[in-house]
Protein backbone atom coordinates (compact mmCIF):
# COMPACT_ATOMS: atom_id res chain seq x y z
CA UNK A 1 0.00 0.00 0.00
CA UNK A 2 1.20 3.48 -0.83
CA UNK A 3 0.38 4.96 2.54
CA UNK A 4 0.97 8.63 1.77
CA UNK A 5 -1.29 8.51 -1.30
CA UNK A 6 -3.91 6.63 0.74
CA UNK A 7 -3.93 9.23 3.53
CA UNK A 8 -4.00 12.19 1.14
CA UNK A 9 -6.90 10.92 -0.99
CA UNK A 10 -8.92 9.94 2.09
CA UNK A 11 -8.48 13.35 3.73
CA UNK A 12 -9.04 15.33 0.51
CA UNK A 13 -12.13 13.30 -0.43
CA UNK A 14 -13.63 13.86 3.01
CA UNK A 15 -12.87 17.58 2.91
CA UNK A 16 -14.39 17.94 -0.60
CA UNK A 17 -17.52 15.97 0.28
CA UNK A 18 -17.89 17.89 3.54
CA UNK A 19 -17.54 21.21 1.73
CA UNK A 20 -20.28 20.14 -0.69
CA UNK A 21 -22.43 19.26 2.36
CA UNK A 22 -21.74 22.70 3.83
CA UNK A 23 -22.61 24.49 0.58
CA UNK A 24 -25.82 22.47 0.14
CA UNK A 25 -26.80 23.32 3.73
CA UNK A 26 -25.95 26.96 3.17
CA UNK A 27 -28.39 27.07 0.26
CA UNK A 28 -31.27 24.88 1.44
CA UNK A 29 -31.05 24.64 5.26
CA UNK A 30 -30.10 28.20 6.27
CA UNK A 31 -33.54 29.73 5.44
CA UNK A 32 -35.17 27.26 7.87
CA UNK A 33 -32.56 27.97 10.54
CA UNK A 34 -33.26 31.71 10.20
CA UNK A 35 -36.99 31.07 10.48
CA UNK A 36 -36.56 28.87 13.57
CA UNK A 37 -34.21 31.34 15.27
CA UNK A 38 -36.75 34.08 14.53
CA UNK A 39 -39.35 32.10 16.50
CA UNK A 40 -36.78 31.52 19.25
CA UNK A 41 -36.22 35.28 19.49
CA UNK A 42 -39.96 35.99 19.66
CA UNK A 43 -40.23 33.44 22.50
CA UNK A 44 -37.39 35.21 24.35
CA UNK A 45 -39.21 38.57 24.00
CA UNK A 46 -42.53 37.05 25.09
CA UNK A 47 -41.02 35.44 28.17
CA UNK A 48 -39.16 38.64 29.12
CA UNK A 49 -35.74 36.94 28.97
CA UNK A 50 -34.67 39.45 26.30
CA UNK A 51 -35.92 42.86 25.19
CA UNK A 52 -36.62 43.78 21.57
CA UNK A 53 -34.05 46.57 21.46
CA UNK A 54 -31.52 47.77 18.82
CA UNK A 55 -28.73 46.48 21.10
CA UNK A 56 -30.26 43.00 21.03
CA UNK A 57 -30.34 42.99 17.23
CA UNK A 58 -26.75 44.25 16.93
CA UNK A 59 -25.56 41.42 19.16
CA UNK A 60 -27.82 38.95 17.34
CA UNK A 61 -26.50 39.92 13.90
CA UNK A 62 -22.94 39.57 15.22
CA UNK A 63 -23.26 35.96 16.30
CA UNK A 64 -25.59 34.95 13.45
CA UNK A 65 -22.91 35.99 10.93
CA UNK A 66 -20.38 33.92 12.91
CA UNK A 67 -22.78 30.92 12.95
CA UNK A 68 -23.60 31.18 9.23
CA UNK A 69 -19.99 31.61 8.19
CA UNK A 70 -19.18 28.45 10.14
CA UNK A 71 -21.63 26.31 8.16
CA UNK A 72 -19.23 25.55 5.30
CA UNK A 73 -16.09 25.38 7.48
CA UNK A 74 -17.84 22.98 9.87
CA UNK A 75 -18.93 20.96 6.83
CA UNK A 76 -15.31 20.65 5.71
CA UNK A 77 -14.16 19.59 9.20
CA UNK A 78 -17.03 17.13 9.72
CA UNK A 79 -16.53 15.78 6.19
CA UNK A 80 -12.81 15.21 6.81
CA UNK A 81 -13.70 13.43 10.05
CA UNK A 82 -16.41 11.13 8.63
CA UNK A 83 -14.30 10.72 5.47
CA UNK A 84 -11.45 9.39 7.64
CA UNK A 85 -13.77 6.69 9.01
CA UNK A 86 -15.02 5.97 5.49
CA UNK A 87 -11.43 5.66 4.24
CA UNK A 88 -10.49 3.17 6.98
CA UNK A 89 -13.54 0.99 6.29
CA UNK A 90 -13.11 1.22 2.52
CA UNK A 91 -9.47 0.17 2.69
CA UNK A 92 -10.28 -2.76 4.99
CA UNK A 93 -13.35 -3.95 3.07
CA UNK A 94 -12.44 -3.09 -0.54
CA UNK A 95 -11.78 -6.68 -1.58
CA UNK A 96 -15.18 -7.79 -0.25
CA UNK A 97 -17.24 -5.01 -1.81
CA UNK A 98 -19.19 -5.71 -5.01
CA UNK A 99 -18.34 -3.80 -8.19
CA UNK A 100 -15.75 -4.04 -10.95
CA UNK A 101 -14.12 -0.69 -10.19
CA UNK A 102 -13.38 1.42 -7.16
CA UNK A 103 -16.07 4.02 -7.86
CA UNK A 104 -18.77 1.33 -7.73
CA UNK A 105 -17.23 -0.24 -4.63
CA UNK A 106 -16.99 3.13 -2.84
CA UNK A 107 -20.57 4.05 -3.78
CA UNK A 108 -21.84 0.70 -2.44
CA UNK A 109 -20.01 1.29 0.85
CA UNK A 110 -21.24 4.88 1.12
CA UNK A 111 -24.78 3.57 0.58
CA UNK A 112 -24.37 1.02 3.37
CA UNK A 113 -22.89 3.62 5.73
CA UNK A 114 -25.57 6.17 4.78
CA UNK A 115 -28.22 3.58 5.68
CA UNK A 116 -26.72 2.30 8.95
CA UNK A 117 -25.00 5.42 10.33
CA UNK A 118 -27.42 8.06 9.09
CA UNK A 119 -30.85 6.89 7.92
CA UNK A 120 -31.66 4.46 10.76
CA UNK A 121 -30.50 6.86 13.53
CA UNK A 122 -32.28 9.73 11.71
CA UNK A 123 -35.58 7.81 11.77
CA UNK A 124 -35.25 7.35 15.54
CA UNK A 125 -33.77 10.73 16.42
CA UNK A 126 -34.48 13.11 13.51
CA UNK A 127 -32.73 16.47 13.20
CA UNK A 128 -34.42 19.40 14.89
CA UNK A 129 -34.16 23.13 14.19
CA UNK A 130 -33.34 25.69 16.90
CA UNK A 131 -36.31 26.35 19.27
CA UNK A 132 -36.73 22.58 19.60
CA UNK A 133 -34.62 21.15 22.39
CA UNK A 134 -34.33 21.72 26.11
CA UNK A 135 -30.75 22.69 27.09
CA UNK A 136 -31.20 20.59 30.25
CA UNK A 137 -31.47 17.38 28.20
CA UNK A 138 -28.72 18.03 25.64
CA UNK A 139 -26.23 15.60 27.23
CA UNK A 140 -28.84 12.83 27.42
CA UNK A 141 -29.88 13.44 23.81
CA UNK A 142 -26.25 13.47 22.66
CA UNK A 143 -25.59 10.14 24.41
CA UNK A 144 -28.75 8.59 22.93
CA UNK A 145 -27.95 9.76 19.40
CA UNK A 146 -24.30 8.68 19.44
CA UNK A 147 -25.16 5.36 21.12
CA UNK A 148 -27.77 4.52 18.50
CA UNK A 149 -25.35 5.32 15.67
CA UNK A 150 -22.76 3.04 17.34
CA UNK A 151 -25.35 0.27 17.93
CA UNK A 152 -26.45 0.43 14.29
CA UNK A 153 -22.92 0.54 12.86
CA UNK A 154 -21.42 -2.18 15.07
CA UNK A 155 -24.59 -4.27 14.61
CA UNK A 156 -24.19 -4.19 10.82
CA UNK A 157 -20.49 -5.05 11.15
CA UNK A 158 -21.20 -7.93 13.55
CA UNK A 159 -23.80 -9.51 11.24
CA UNK A 160 -21.45 -9.10 8.27
CA UNK A 161 -18.71 -10.94 10.20
CA UNK A 162 -21.19 -13.58 11.34
CA UNK A 163 -22.40 -14.16 7.78
CA UNK A 164 -18.91 -15.24 6.74
CA UNK A 165 -19.41 -18.42 8.79
CA UNK A 166 -22.30 -19.45 6.54
CA UNK A 167 -21.74 -21.25 3.25
CA UNK A 168 -24.97 -20.05 1.60
CA UNK A 169 -27.40 -17.13 1.84
CA UNK A 170 -24.82 -14.79 3.35
CA UNK A 171 -26.61 -11.62 2.24
CA UNK A 172 -29.87 -12.94 3.67
CA UNK A 173 -28.20 -13.62 7.03
CA UNK A 174 -26.91 -10.03 7.17
CA UNK A 175 -30.21 -8.48 6.07
CA UNK A 176 -32.47 -10.52 8.37
CA UNK A 177 -30.05 -10.51 11.29
CA UNK A 178 -29.41 -6.76 11.14
CA UNK A 179 -33.10 -6.08 10.45
CA UNK A 180 -34.28 -7.96 13.55
CA UNK A 181 -31.46 -6.59 15.71
CA UNK A 182 -31.96 -2.94 14.77
CA UNK A 183 -35.76 -3.22 15.04
CA UNK A 184 -35.42 -4.41 18.64
CA UNK A 185 -32.88 -1.65 19.39
CA UNK A 186 -35.10 0.93 17.67
CA UNK A 187 -38.03 0.24 19.99
CA UNK A 188 -35.89 -0.42 23.07
CA UNK A 189 -34.01 2.90 22.92
CA UNK A 190 -35.66 5.76 24.84
CA UNK A 191 -37.48 8.44 22.89
CA UNK A 192 -36.20 12.00 22.57
CA UNK A 193 -37.43 13.46 25.90
CA UNK A 194 -38.16 16.94 24.51
CA UNK A 195 -41.61 18.10 23.54
CA UNK A 196 -41.83 19.86 20.16
CA UNK A 197 -43.42 23.27 20.59
CA UNK A 198 -42.38 24.77 17.23
CA UNK A 199 -44.77 24.61 14.24
CA UNK A 200 -44.68 21.07 12.82
CA UNK A 201 -44.58 22.35 9.22
CA UNK A 202 -41.30 24.10 9.97
CA UNK A 203 -39.89 21.08 11.83
CA UNK A 204 -40.84 18.64 9.04
CA UNK A 205 -39.50 20.85 6.26
CA UNK A 206 -36.29 21.36 8.24
CA UNK A 207 -35.93 17.58 8.57
CA UNK A 208 -36.36 17.12 4.81
CA UNK A 209 -33.65 19.64 3.90
CA UNK A 210 -31.38 18.27 6.63
CA UNK A 211 -31.89 14.78 5.15
CA UNK A 212 -31.01 16.07 1.68
CA UNK A 213 -27.89 17.81 2.98
CA UNK A 214 -26.48 14.75 4.77
CA UNK A 215 -27.38 12.54 1.81
CA UNK A 216 -25.42 14.88 -0.49
CA UNK A 217 -22.38 14.17 1.70
CA UNK A 218 -22.68 10.39 1.46
CA UNK A 219 -23.22 10.48 -2.31
CA UNK A 220 -20.21 12.80 -2.70
CA UNK A 221 -17.82 10.85 -0.49
CA UNK A 222 -18.49 7.60 -2.40
CA UNK A 223 -18.01 9.20 -5.80
CA UNK A 224 -14.98 11.32 -4.91
CA UNK A 225 -13.00 8.70 -2.96
CA UNK A 226 -13.87 6.07 -5.57
CA UNK A 227 -12.68 8.35 -8.37
CA UNK A 228 -9.37 9.15 -6.65
CA UNK A 229 -8.83 5.51 -5.70
CA UNK A 230 -9.45 4.40 -9.28
CA UNK A 231 -7.03 6.96 -10.67
CA UNK A 232 -4.23 6.69 -8.11
CA UNK A 233 -4.51 3.09 -6.86
CA UNK A 234 -3.09 3.50 -3.34
CA UNK A 235 -3.67 -0.23 -2.68
CA UNK A 236 -0.97 -1.25 -5.15
CA UNK A 237 1.95 -3.08 -3.61
CA UNK A 238 5.12 -1.25 -2.70
CA UNK A 239 8.33 -3.23 -3.06
CA UNK A 240 11.46 -2.45 -1.10
CA UNK A 241 14.76 -4.00 -2.22
CA UNK A 242 17.62 -4.78 0.18
CA UNK A 243 21.09 -5.75 -1.09
CA UNK B 1 22.03 -11.27 -2.44
CA UNK B 2 18.89 -9.15 -2.90
CA UNK B 3 15.75 -9.39 -0.75
CA UNK B 4 12.47 -7.89 -2.02
CA UNK B 5 9.74 -7.12 0.52
CA UNK B 6 6.28 -6.33 -0.88
CA UNK B 7 3.71 -4.53 1.26
CA UNK B 8 0.01 -4.41 0.37
CA UNK B 9 -1.65 -4.07 3.80
CA UNK B 10 -2.68 -0.85 5.53
CA UNK B 11 -0.10 0.31 8.08
CA UNK B 12 -1.46 0.54 11.62
CA UNK B 13 -0.20 4.10 12.01
CA UNK B 14 -2.36 5.17 9.03
CA UNK B 15 -5.45 3.67 10.66
CA UNK B 16 -4.59 5.27 14.01
CA UNK B 17 -4.00 8.66 12.36
CA UNK B 18 -7.35 8.54 10.53
CA UNK B 19 -9.11 7.34 13.69
CA UNK B 20 -7.72 10.40 15.54
CA UNK B 21 -8.94 12.68 12.72
CA UNK B 22 -12.38 11.02 12.94
CA UNK B 23 -12.75 11.39 16.72
CA UNK B 24 -11.38 14.92 16.87
CA UNK B 25 -13.53 16.19 13.96
CA UNK B 26 -16.66 14.56 15.33
CA UNK B 27 -16.08 16.09 18.77
CA UNK B 28 -15.20 19.50 17.31
CA UNK B 29 -18.33 19.80 15.20
CA UNK B 30 -20.82 17.76 17.18
CA UNK B 31 -20.03 17.98 20.87
CA UNK B 32 -17.60 20.72 21.95
CA UNK B 33 -19.13 23.07 24.51
CA UNK B 34 -15.97 25.08 25.17
CA UNK B 35 -13.78 22.08 26.09
CA UNK B 36 -11.11 22.59 23.40
CA UNK B 37 -10.58 26.32 23.98
CA UNK B 38 -10.71 25.80 27.76
CA UNK B 39 -7.20 24.33 27.45
CA UNK B 40 -5.91 27.87 26.82
CA UNK B 41 -8.78 30.13 27.95
CA UNK B 42 -9.84 28.25 31.09
CA UNK B 43 -13.41 28.52 32.42
CA UNK B 44 -14.14 31.54 30.18
CA UNK B 45 -14.24 29.18 27.15
CA UNK B 46 -17.41 27.54 28.53
CA UNK B 47 -19.07 30.98 28.51
CA UNK B 48 -17.79 32.14 25.10
CA UNK B 49 -18.60 28.87 23.26
CA UNK B 50 -16.71 30.00 20.13
CA UNK B 51 -16.58 26.54 18.55
CA UNK B 52 -20.17 25.75 19.53
CA UNK B 53 -21.38 28.92 17.82
CA UNK B 54 -19.13 28.37 14.78
CA UNK B 55 -20.48 24.86 14.26
CA UNK B 56 -24.02 25.70 15.46
CA UNK B 57 -25.73 25.64 12.06
CA UNK B 58 -24.00 22.45 10.93
CA UNK B 59 -24.86 20.76 14.24
CA UNK B 60 -28.55 21.33 13.65
CA UNK B 61 -28.35 20.52 9.94
CA UNK B 62 -26.38 17.30 10.48
CA UNK B 63 -28.74 16.06 13.19
CA UNK B 64 -26.58 16.54 16.31
CA UNK B 65 -28.43 17.61 19.45
CA UNK B 66 -27.40 21.25 19.94
CA UNK B 67 -29.29 22.92 22.77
Amino acid sequence: MRTFVFLIIVLISGAFAGTIHGVVNFVIVEPYLDQAIGIENQNLFASGEEKDTPEFWVEYEGYRVWQKSGQILAGTILGTSIGALFGIIFALSRNSLPGNNDVKKAVVLSGIMWFTLFLIPFLKYPANPPTVGDPETVILRSILYLSFIAISGFGALAFYKLSKKFQNNRKLVVLIGYGVFISVAFFAMPENPDEITAPMDLVNEFRIVSFLGVTSFWVSIGLILGFFWNRLGPHKETTTSYN
Amino acid sequence: MQINISKSGIPIFAIVLLAIVFVFGLFFVGYDQGHIFSIVLGEQAFEDLYIHELTHDMRHAAGFPCH
